[in-house]
């Protein structure tokens, strides 16, 4: 069934264009040896069947909580553990 | 499964080599079915080491249920105190402690122990009847061994015959489901009395004073001194001359300590122990590496170990031996400390590619003896003429230095015929018999062309200066360096994971070396370059001369290739030379390279041009974030002149190596006795208004740059504490779920990379926090900057912003202010707690004996000062609690009064440090935190760089904020003002940071109470918890009942000593916990019965902490050491066990802590909770692991679990489940 | 026919989204070892992506195809028309 972004979103009860925060499934991640909890923050730009995207998106490391990851990023809709919505991409709040 | 030990202690003649040093008044335990056995054969053999004369070793499964029989033929009570193990502390404890029945022995008695034992792992055991530090002590003497506890279901072999073995240090395990592997046991010990073969105290030939103290392994030391009488003698080869040589076997055959034997690619455990009383050592493997805890895939990646007095780690190398190359050869394993490793203290891993059967021989003869292939392994292939296998295919001759390697030195040799037939596929300099960059052959390859130079260094801006300088230099630097137009540096060399490097290393150092009040005269004829961490060939690239090995060294003026593989370690290696280090590291000779990251680029952080080198540079990446990469190197034994060129500190004679010297970092040092300037107060010698930016490192960043802090300790022998104030990181890198610290003990060699970020713009002081060093100009700063600034490039995965001039203020000598407003570093939402300290003088009284501090100075809570005042309350270490979420507010007054401190010049006769000088004592005080997120410029409690003033001076009140934002647990504090006037008298104090929602409750009372050292926790979703503080401290100044000064630790030895020991600074001073102590000196004057020592029957409580419990009550202690001496310690309790890291429930488990040195923090959590596995009541003793001279100095106490209830303790309330 | 439960539709629909795009490349974080990949989706395999890796944590493990969980796979990202490139990740040996 194509439903279009907008009505995706809306499943998810979000709305295109607003700013959120997802946590994934797993205890920690790793790029080339830079180790981080799945946290990220940023925009939601697009919601399919099985994934939404994040663009721009900030992990939010605990030694760079700012860094804004190169390219957008897919999330399976089942490695989301949590998700709240308006959530400004620069908030500070402990990491641990 | 049960298992019966009939153990015997002994006294034995114990011979450590084949030169005929032995210990007349040794002592062991030993199988009483080997009694006999032994006695018989040190007998006949009264000069030569005897096999069965080593540490006794046993073994069990986990889950096994132990009994020993324990028979005591010493001439003092005796017993055997069993760590990790759980056990009923009233018959198995070893000890006789406070109201406990005695489980020790009298001579010609027997006793039982029972041990039930958990968890895999090693359970060392040693004497605990007789803790005297002199040479009369047990431990000393050699009364130690360990349990290895396996795997349940696995059962062991001897590696020569594959038949049963009872007992030894080396063993093969097998277990049905898990790959055997080969089991090392590596006790290192120290300070045993030895005499030479004529009965005397050895002598070192080459100072003709009395040899260093013995630093053993297993009862075996090969100090290069004896080694070195058959070279003077011609009995080998006479040029076969210099330090390292004596490792070689080419010369003189192979040494008397322990050889571990394996096959390439056999998987191995080496069980490290430290059985010694004193020392913390540096254990390191050549070529291998290892997970720092084995439980803990996400650890960190390390190959040398610090390990204080009574601790233990097991080290199992990654990929086998021979690690991912393949290496084969002799892995030299070694104290890394340099005056250990000369006084014989190594030994060496050989891993044989050729099957031993036992008929087979070394090349100068010996036999090698068999080694049972693993069987689950592929068995190595025979020996055959044409491939014989090491290390006869290596073209050397016995009596004489080992040959150079092939194809590696610049007009060398090719390959013999043998060597070709060993060698792999396409031999290149620095890869013949293995081949690290083979896996990869798309790596990129990345050349270095370095040498190696003596050049004058000047190391501060009074003139201190080393004439006698050796560093390592890039080439293409070399004119710039010796011309001055370029600073000399430690040479810092920066590649991505994934690379092949290779180093051509030219020796440009001259012959000559020393021949001044310092050192000896000694021809330094040759060099190399040894790494750490990268993967290599360790036959032909290991930069050194061990055992059958090549000397893959060059003589002055040539030139040899090296080649190394940077697989993923992600942080510093450390490399330097191992031919001369005991004689020159300490002149400069260390580096270090640094593996970052894949696919990053490198640039200088002022003019973003592309390096390849620096201690401070810019690392960019397109994925990750970008991060600045600064470097440190601590160094010790740093032999300098003042500008008037009278040596600096020397020793008493020249090559001695009794701590010559003073310090530095990076080749620079900035003492505090030359920043008395302006109002010439202490408070303010880290501030840049008054005495200006200091030599030593400043790096820059902006605020909110992730750093990279590479920390190694580059020479030579010592601890050193690193902290930052304001800056925290995790404690395993790799591992997320790590506790946060802020400071990290390290020794020669080990490297660590810190991982942080500067919160808020300001400058952050970072020290080596012990008094001495930091007195001596071991700190700098990190400078944050707000707005982009000129000559530093930003991150370019940052906004880019418009740079402004660089503008410092101009250092005028005048105090900086207060802050007037001090921004809330938490959100508007924090809860907010006040505190209100005072800092007022106090005597304190450390024990029942009348044993104070009259000049005292302690921080309390306004509402306590009176009481304290009065005599009603004793002052303990200023404790403040807090709960996460909470944002603090501390308002600290200053009641100091002149007149009220020992020495108004500010020297100290003792304790003392080096190089004292004038430095009165500060009026002023303030107050630092560890781990707290704070506004660095106005809040972390010093006044450094061009920060606000932080401290109050007389009569004043400052105040601070801190954000307290996660639950980290045990923090220190302590005042920033004046290091050397203030922290022995007790300046200090313990943050507690408890989860959100907790209560902190009287455990008598039950009333709200959160300042005392006991107290309830109590919180909705938590366990009850009791909590129990522990300050461990020293460099105390005591007097005692009469007003005499107390000199420690001379004036606390139990016993005689023929040993005119004149201690070391770091040694100095009194110690205990809580500003109390139980001098174990005291005790024997009253009963003078060694056995009693712990007893409370005999003596009442002890001065110390008593802490209280109920079996299976939580019990978490926080432990924390804020004060100052260099000397690690470490913490024990007996008993129990808890998580080696309290965030980390995966983590290791272990029943001690350490090495624990200033500004170490730690939460002990303890499993099963008071009274251990089986919840049993009894009397269990904390104290410290180190036998000299901490427990007899009074470092030790008690942990009481009930047995019944008591009136004065109410019980925790257990929650249960309600029944539906 | 039974209606697809809330997870079985996101799955769906995340395999489907990721087969879309054969041809394309694509961005991999695996809370498993070796972590990452970068590559080329080859197809779609039942519920794995076979990519054809140029990039991972480690070069030894690169080159060569790899068959992903699509489900096991935290998060990622796909290269399309319009929506910003994957860095390109060359080794140099640090001189940019």
């Amino acid at each position: 069934m194509a439903l279009s972004n907008e009505k995706w979103a809306e499943e998810l009860g979000m709305l295109i264009g607003e700013s959120i925060l997802v946590v994934t499934r797993s205890d920690q991640l790793n790029l080339f040896g830079q180790t981080f909890r799945p946290i990220f923050a940023g925009t939601l730009r697009e919601v399919g069947e099985g994934h939404l995207t994040l663009d721009p998106v900030t992990i939010k490391m605990v030694t760079a909580p700012f860094f804004q990851f190169p390219v957008p990023l897919n999330i399976p809709l089942e490695n989301i553990a949590h998700f709240t919505r308006h959530f400004a991409p620069d908030k500070v709040f402990p990491l641990t | 499964m049960k298992r019966f030990f009939h153990i015997v202690a002994i006294p034995i003649r114990i011979v450590l080599n084949q030169f005929g040093d032995h210990n007349p008044n040794g002592m062991m335990y030993v199988l009483k079915e080997n009694e006999r056995k032994v006695k018989r054969l040190v007998k006949k053999n009264p000069f030569t080491p005897v096999e069965l004369v080593q540490p006794l070793i046993i073994r069990a499964n986990a889950g096994d249920d132990i009994e020993i029989l324990f028979e005591n033929k010493l001439p003092f009570p005796a017993g055997i105190h069993m760590e990790e193990a759980d056990y009923d502390v009233m018959d198995s404890d070893g000890a006789e402690v406070g109201f406990n029945h005695s489980s020790l022995v009298k001579k010609g008695k027997k006793t039982t122990y029972h041990f039930k034992v958990n968890r895999p792992g090693t359970y060392p055991f040693s004497d605990l009847g007789n803790p005297s530090s002199t040479e009369k002590g047990s431990n000393g003497n050699g009364l130690f061994g360990a349990l290895f506890v396996q795997k349940r279901g696995s059962w062991w072999t001897h590696p020569e015959t594959g038949g049963p073995i009872t007992s030894g240090p080396f063993a093969d395990i097998h277990h049905p489901f898990l790959p055997s592997f080969r089991e090392y046991a590596w006790l290192f010990h120290d300070e045993m009395e030895t005499d030479d073969l004529t009965g005397n105290k050895p002598i070192n030939l080459m100072t003709n004073e009395q040899s260093e103290s013995t630093h053993a392994v297993n009862y075996r030391y090969e100090p290069l001194g004896n080694r070195k009488k058959l070279v003077d003698e011609g009995v080998v080869c006479p040029e076969c001359d210099g330090e390292e040589v004596h490792h070689d076997s080419w010369v003189f055959g192979d040494p008397a300590t322990p050889i571990l034997r394996g096959y390439k690619g056999d998987p191995a455990v080496v069980r490290l122990v430290h059985s010694g009383v004193k020392e913390t050592h540096v254990f390191h493997y050549h070529v291998h590496q290892w997970l720092k805890d084995p439980s803990n895939a996400d650890a960190e990646i390390i190959d040398a170990q610090s390990i204080s007095p009574q601790s233990w780690y097991d080290i199992e190398p990654l990929y086998g031996l021979g690690s991912m190359q393949g290496s084969i050869g002799d892995a030299i394993v070694h104290c890394h400390l340099y005056p250990h490793f000369e006084a014989g203290m190594w030994g060496m891993n050989r891993i044989f590619d050729t099957l031993q059967d036992g008929t087979q021989y070394y090349p100068d003869g010996t036999r090698i003896k068999a080694l049972q292939p693993l069987p689950d392994r592929p068995k190595p292939p025979k020996p055959t003429k044409d491939k014989p296998g090491f290390p006869n295919f290596i073209p050397g001759k016995p009596g004489f230095k080992a040959p150079r390697p092939p194809l590696g030195i610049e007009g060398g040799r090719g390959l013999t015929q043998l060597e070709k037939n060993a060698a792999i596929e396409n031999p290149r300099p620095g890869a013949v018999f293995a081949d690290p960059c083979g896996f990869n052959p798309e790596a990129p390859i990345v050349e270095y062309r370095v040498s190696a130079i003596e050049l004058p260094i000047i190391y501060n801006r009074q003139g201190w200066h080393d004439p006698k300088g050796r560093i390592f230099v890039l080439d293409e630097d070399l004119e710039a360096v010796l011309s001055g137009e370029k600073e000399p540096e430690p040479l810092v060399i920066h590649t991505p994971a994934g690379t092949c490097v290779r180093i051509a290393f030219t020796n440009l150092l001259p012959e000559i070396a020393g021949g001044d009040v310092f050192q000896m005269f000694t021809r330094t004829y040759e060099a190399g370059f040894h790494i750490h961490f990268m993967k290599f060939d360790g036959l032909v690239n290991d930069g050194a001369n061990v055992g059958w090995n090549y000397d893959s060294s060059v003589l002055t003026g040539q030139t040899i290739h090296y080649e190394y593989y940077a697989d993923v370690e992600l942080k510093a290696w450390f490399y330097h030379d191992h031919l001369f280090a005991a004689h020159y590291q300490q002149h400069g000779v260390f580096g270090s390279g640094v593996i970052h990251p894949r696919f990053t680029t490198f640039l200088d952080s002022k003019t973003g041009e592309p390096v390849v080198e620096g201690t401070e540079i810019t690392a960019v990446h397109p994925l990750i974030p970008d991060y600045r990469d600064l470097s440190l190197f601590v160094q010790d034994f740093t032999l300098l002149y003042n500008r008037d060129g009278k040596p600096i500190q020397p020793p008493d004679y020249p090559g001695s190596q009794d701590d010559p010297g003073v310090f530095g970092v990076n080749y620079k040092c900035e003492p505090l006795q030359f920043r008395l300037k302006g109002p010439g107060d202490p408070a303010y010698s880290f501030s840049s208004y008054v005495n200006g930016d200091p030599i030593t490192p400043v790096f820059k960043c902006y605020k909110g740059d992730p750093l990279r802090i590479r920390l190694i300790q580059g020479a030579q022998e010592e601890s050193h504490s690193f902290h930052v104030h304001g800056m925290r990181w995790k404690a395993e890198r790799p591992d997320v779920e790590t506790r946060f610290e802020s400071q990290k003990h390290i020794g020669i060699s080990e490297s660590f990379t810190l991982e942080t970020l500067a919160t808020h713009a300001g400058d952050y002081l970072w020290t080596f926090a012990t008094e001495e060093d930091l007195w001596n100009g071991l700190w700098g700063l990190i400078r944050a900057f707000d707005e982009p600034v000129e000559g530093l490039i930003q991150l370019t995965d940052q906004k880019q912003r418009h740079p402004v001039p660089l503008l410092l203020p101009e250092p005028d000598g005048i105090p900086p202010v207060k802050a007037a407003e001090i921004d809330r570093p938490a959100s508007a939402e924090a809860p907010l707690r006040r505190f209100d300290i005072t800092a007022f003088h106090v005597p304190l009284n450390y024990s029942k004996y009348g044993e104070h501090d009259p000049y005292g100075i302690v921080f309390a809570h306004k509402e306590d000062i009176d009481a304290i005042l009065n005599g009603l309350k004793a002052p303990e270490p200023l404790i403040l609690r807090v709960n996460a979420g909470e944002e603090v507010e501390i308002h600290l007054t200053n009641a100091l009064t002149p007149g009220h401190f020992p020495f108004e010049d500010g020297v100290w006769p003792y304790p003392e440090v080096k190089e004292q000088a004038f430095y009165p004592p500060s009026l002023r005080i303030s107050l630092h935190p560890q781990l707290v997120l704070a506004d660095v410029k106005t809040s972390s409690g010093e006044t450094a760089g061009f920060n606000f003033d932080q401290s109050a001076g007389p009569g004043e009140t400052i105040a601070y904020r801190w954000y307290i934002d996660h639950a980290f647990g045990a923090s220190g504090l302590w005042d920033m003002t004046d290091i050397r006037n203030h922290r022995s008298l007790g300046t200090f104090g313990i943050l507690i940071a408890e989860p959100r929602g907790s209560e902190m409750l009287d455990p008598v009372y039950l009333t709200e109470e959160n300042k005392a050292s006991s107290i309830v926790l109590k919180h909705p979703f938590l366990p009850e918890t009791r909590e129990y503080v522990l300050v461990m401290h020293d460099g105390v100044r005591l007097e005692d009942k009469k007003g005499n000064l107390i000199i420690d630790p001379a004036d606390g030895i139990l016993g005689e000593t023929e040993e005119e020991d004149l201690f070391d600074t770091y040694d100095q001073g009194s110690r205990g916990f809580n500003y109390r102590t139980e001098r174990l000196i005291r005790r024997l004057e009253r009963h003078e019965e060694t056995a009693w020592l712990f007893s409370s029957k005999a003596h009442g409580d002890p001065s110390t902490p008593v802490f209280e419990a109920y079996p299976g009550d939580p019990v978490t202690i926080r432990l924390v050491n804020p004060s100052e001496r260099r000397r690690a310690h470490t913490f024990r309790l007996h008993g129990h066990y808890w998580n080696a890291d309290a965030m980390d429930l995966t983590s290791e488990v272990k029943s001690f802590d350490g090495p624990i040195i200033t500004g170490h923090t730690a939460d002990l959590k303890l499993h099963y909770g008071a009274g251990g596995w089986y919840g049993l009541s009894g009397d269990y003793l904390y104290r410290s692991g180190n036998i000299r001279w901490d427990i007899e100095l009074g470092m030790w106490g008690i942990l009481r679990v009930y047995k019944r209830m008591q009136k004065h303790l109410p019980p925790l309330e257990m929650k249960k489940a309600d029944p539906k | 026919m039974k209606a697809l439960s809330s997870n079985e539709r996101h799955e769906e629909g995340l395999i489907q989204f990721v087969s879309e795009h054969a041809g394309a490349k694509m961005l991999a974080m695996t809370s498993s070892f070796p972590y990452f990949f970068i590559g080329r989706i080859i197809k779609v395999m039942d519920d794995y992506v076979i990519l054809s890796v140029e990039t991972t944590n480690v070069a030894e493990l690169e080159n060569r195809e790899w068959h992903l969980h699509i489900h096991d796979i935290e998060v990622f990202y796909i290269e399309r028309d319009g929506w910003p490139a994957i860095p390109d990740l060359k080794e140099t040996g640090g001189d940019g």
